[in-house]
């Protein structure tokens, strides 16, 4: 992980930018990458590069960056890591290329200078870059296929600037701070903030797996250059039958967790007493791994009890001769870290606290880099919705489907059973969003429906948010083209909507503020073409059964069994307690965490406004 | 898109109109013709009270007034002709102009100028200027107000700044002076509507502060050219604050006068609100004149953000003036140059260029 940023005033009537908005944009991200920083200035100062870095391959200083092609005309900032980065370099060094470092770096360079824009489709990795091309007087930016790493823009019609976190463009101090509707509304409806959108309008994310070409005229259009929906319906037209799934899924996870290992630092992992950080575990030592050190987290309150993930993550520890590091967290150390959570927040997230407390963990062992189970859920349909959607759709979609008729029966349960109303709003939503995908899945997604925004939020805002917006379009455009299979389809909604939005960008911010680089081999588009034609056919449970197999050493019986029923947090309580408890009352135990979830959306905005005394978000 | 593609004006004027919207499109669409990025432009105006040359390659066709009749001929013109590219010069007209692109299938350029695209317009407009593939701006802050209201892929909406006229150079103004009565004296102007309703120009602000400027050892004069209903008001603003005897209403004055006036002058100041971009602010600098304006909308593009000319403070105004004043007028050789390099014809012409470009090439 590293922080990079630049500027480039490409408007004829723009002035050079200050030195110092790029120091203080990049220094703002002094987490990032606390190794070493770097700034670069064309000969005109029109375009200005900065880079703050977390060493983790080629620790030595001819790696730093910016770092200039040999011929002086291609300059890079490069937040990520290029896996296949050996591979690369003995393929360029056969077409007569010459390194000087032995940094995935400098093949981006290389791969700049032969295959121009589509170097892209050679990369497998995270990554958040920019090329300056002196000749071409223009800069190349692109952004990995599931938007692991972030990219944050801003244009302002003379300036283009750019930064790896929104926060560290507004400590430049020359970017309009005047709000975005679409980014406060898509807040509300999904507890993150929907790329390409932040809470600023004059601030926006490249997209994942997007290229941007900015020249004279400014930044043009981000260009699209790989679609998770398209490598799932090109899977389908070449199904693999059930059988194939676990040797897919054994092939394909080693061959991702391998890929994931490169570094010249240690690689440790966050365990839970789930498949996915276990299975992982076990491919480490398959990939060839000796020493590894696992981090557990686990709570007071649950010592001792069988919501404790502790006993079981050593089990599986010892099981793969892995040293195991646990790390209890007590409600009082929830509470004194609260402040620092939202300090670190690059934009407004219902989550991430767990992750902060793991990844503070990883730091005090002494670790740069971490490999987490994100994305399994994801990939191998692990979460509920892979049923629940299908069956919302079979057994309401119809009803859904008749103009008005939601309209109808949210309006006249309203009227005769308000309460009911109010404690369930996602029951009425059924009738009026499950006839699509994309309202199904805002319905299993959504804090508040579009419907309720009005009543929480100025209402000005409200609509014009939803119109800039357009939630149900925007997910519905993310299935295009259709993924041809149920599993496929909620498959590409989780990945590109919650996962991306959600616990990529978590992961990010949470990691940057301890200086640690978490990686997610399960979040790999080389893995995710490989399993596109046996996706089709995963039944409930297989695709985790699959995952306990992949290493040689399986995952034991009793893990596997046990992490089925799942384990509480309790942060969520502790959330609740954090802004001063709820007096709704509600049916369940999901209802309850919903309308927790609710409130502790609107502490986190009100908490981040308050603690930059900006932007003005208008919730209420 | 056709590399040569023939475009369809519709504007309120261009070539023979007065003000600031119609030199805008007057430079625009000539640079347009001069680059060759256009085979043909048909300009349609609903008004052109003055004479002018018709450049090559564009031809512009009687005014029509009325609303109804313009859009009849507009309508009637357009179809019958090939279309590849629609200009719009003024927001208002974007419904008629995106109506025609769509008939056509023709590309939509829409271009905003100020105040007129500064508040939400109406939602016909709105949804016009929306499905616009290109939208020009004169400066940052009338493109931010655009986006404020506008969903459209921002990479669609680009700053072209207005431009200077050559003919605006730095000379002798002693002679002017002398005509004036103004030898000994320092010269504060300001060249500008005095438009009743809007009233945003700021002579008001710097009649008010001519006290404060007196008291601080300057004997000026300050010039006001232009014409508009709130002269009288101005007039009596000036007898109120006991400097009539310091201010002069020149109302509205020829090509070369103006020229001679802004190189005379010590100082140009417009603490306008109001500017969408502020071609006076150009006019005064590429005659050597130093400016000074707000620190809001679009001056600030005219000053380079203090870079070419100061840029402050409503409050700081007077306090601005009186140390400007104090300070010997800078090289004017350098600042008109300066004006040039940035905003100049040939700057504005690439400018231009660059843009359909974009267009052309797709965003």
């Amino acid at each position: 992980m590293c922080g990079i940023n630049g500027i480039v005033a490409y408007h004829s009537a723009s002035s050079a930018p200050e030195e110092a908005e790029l120091l203080a944009t990049r220094d703002a991200m002094r987490a990032r990458g606390p190794d070493g920083s770097g700034a670069w200035w064309s000969a005109d100062r029109h375009c200005g590069l900065g880079h703050r870095r977390l060493s983790i391959i080629d620790l030595s200083e001819r790696a730093s960056q910016p770092m200039t092609s040999d011929d002086g005309r291609f300059v890079v900032v490069f937040n990520g890591e290029i896996y296949n980065y050996p591979q690369l370099r003995t393929e360029l060094e056969t077409d007569g290329a010459r390194f000087r470092t032995t940094s995935d770096t400098e093949a981006l360079l290389h791969l700049y200078a032969r295959h121009g824009a589509e170097m892209v489709h050679r990369l497998r990795g995270m990554f958040a870059f920019a090329i300056w091309d002196q000749a071409r007087r223009g800069l190349f930016l692109a952004r990995d296929p599931y938007g692991i790493k972030p990219l944050y823009t801003a244009n302002d019609g003379w300036t283009f600037r750019f930064a790896s976190q929104v926060k560290a463009l507004l400590a430049g101090g020359h970017i309009s701070r005047d709000p975005e509707p679409a980014g406060i509304v898509g807040f509300h409806l999904f507890g993150s903030v929907p790329e390409p959108f932040t809470l600023y309008r004059d601030i926006r994310a490249l997209p994942a797996g997007h290229t941007q070409w900015v020249d004279a005229a400014g930044p043009r259009e981000p260009k699209p250059f790989s679609n998770l929906a398209e490598v799932l319906a090109k899977g389908a037209t070449n199904p693999a039958p059930a059988a194939e799934i676990p040797e897919r899924v054994r092939v394909g996870v080693l061959d991702s967790v391998r890929a994931h290992l490169l570094a010249d630092v240690e690689v440790g992992i966050f365990l839970s007493a789930g498949v996915d950080s276990g299975a992982l575990l076990g491919c480490m030592r398959d990939a060839g791994q000796r020493a590894i050190r696992a981090i557990t987290l686990a709570f007071e309150e649950f010592r001792g009890t069988s919501e404790d993930e502790a006993p079981l993550a050593a089990r599986t520890c010892e099981f793969y001769g892995a040293h195991h590091v646990v790390r209890r967290l007590s409600k009082q150390e929830f509470f004194e870290d609260l402040p620092a959570i939202l300090e670190a927040m690059d934009q407004p997230s219902i989550d991430g606290v767990n992750t902060w407390f793991v990844s503070k963990v990883a730091k005090e062992a002494g670790l740069k880099v971490a490999l987490s189970g994100l994305g399994g859920d994801e990939l191998l349909g692990g979460y509920p919705s892979f049923l629940d959607l299908p069956r919302w759709r079979r057994q309401f979609g119809l009803f859904a489907a008749v103009p008005g008729f939601g309209l109808l029966a949210r309006t006249l349960i309203g009227a005769v059973a308000p309460g009911f109303s109010h404690a369930r709003p996602k029951v009425l939503g059924l009738l009026e969003h499950s006839s699509s995908w994309a309202g199904s899945y805002l319905l299993r997604r959504g804090l508040f429906l579009p419907h309720e925004l009005p009543e929480i939020m100025d209402p000005d805002i409200a609509r014009e948010g939803l119109r800039r917006l357009k939630p149900l379009r925007r997910l519905a455009a993310s299935l295009m083209p259709d993924p041809s299979s149920d599993v496929a389809r909620v498959c590409v909604l989780e990945s590109a909507h919650y996962m991306r939005n959600q616990l990529l960008r978590d992961a990010d911010w949470v990691g940057m503020a301890h200086s640690l680089e978490i990686r997610v081999p399960l979040v790999d588009f080389t893995l995710l073409r490989a399993l596109a034609p046996a996706i089709p056919a995963l039944t409930p449970g297989a695709g985790k059964a699959a995952l306990a197999k992949a290493p040689t050493v399986p995952l034991p019986d009793e893990i596997v069994t046990r992490a089925k029923t799942g384990f509480n947090v309790p942060t969520g309580e502790w959330m609740n307690a954090a802004i001063g408890g709820g007096s709704d009352s509600v049916g369940d135990a999901l209802e309850a965490k919903g309308l927790v979830s609710r409130r502790w959306s609107r502490a986190v905005l009100n908490g981040m406004a308050s603690a930059s005394a900006q932007p003005q978000v208008h919730a209420s | 898109m056709n590399p040569s593609p023939t475009m369809f004006a519709v504007v309120t004027d261009a070539l023979g109109g007065h003000g600031g919207i119609a030199q805008y499109n007057r430079d625009f669409l000539r640079a347009l013709a001069d680059v060759g990025a256009v085979s043909s432009i048909t300009i349609l105006p609903r008004q052109a009270p003055d004479v002018f040359v018709m450049p090559e390659r564009i031809r512009q066709t009687p005014a029509r007034r009325g609303r109804i009749v313009y859009s009849i001929a507009a309508l009637r013109r357009a179809l019958f002709r090939p279309v590849d590219l629609v200009f719009c010069g003024h927001l208002f007209m974007a419904p008629l102009a995106a109506l025609i692109a769509r008939l056509k299938g023709a590309k939509l350029i829409v271009q905003a100028h100020g105040v007129e695209a500064w508040p939400r317009p109406s939602r016909l407009q709105r949804a016009a200027l929306e499905s616009a593939d290109l939208v020009l701006c004169v400066s940052r802050y009338t493109r931010a107000a655009v986006l404020s209201w506008a969903t459209i892929a921002p990479e669609r909406v680009l700053v072209v700044s207005n431009t200077v006229e050559k003919a605006f150079t730095p000379g002798d103004g002693s002679t002017t002076r002398a005509v004036l009565g103004v030898e000994n004296k320092r010269v504060l102007l300001t060249v500008g509507r005095m438009d009743s309703r809007q009233r945003y120009k700021g002579q008001d602000r710097v009649i008010t502060a001519i006290p404060y400027i007196v008291a601080q050892g300057h004997d000026v004069e300050y010039l006001v050219v232009g014409e508009g209903g709130d002269r009288a008001r101005l007039e009596a603003l000036a007898r109120d604050a006991g400097v009539s005897e310091r201010v002069r209403f020149l109302g509205a004055i020829g090509l070369q006068s103006l020229i001679e006036i802004y190189r005379m002058a010590d100082l140009f100041v417009m603490p306008s609100t109001g500017e969408g971009f502020g071609i006076a602010f150009l006019e005064a600098m590429a005659s050597g004149t130093p400016a000074l304006g707000l620190d809001v909308a679009g001056a600030r593009d005219a000053l380079a953000d203090g870079e070419l000319g100061t840029a402050v403070s409503e409050a700081e105004i007077p306090v601005t003036i009186a140390r400007l004043l104090a300070q010997p007028k800078p090289d004017p050789g350098a600042l008109a140059a300066a004006v040039q390099g940035r905003f100049g014809r040939e700057t504005f012409a690439a400018g231009v260029r660059t843009a359909l470009n974009r267009l052309i090439e797709g965003t």
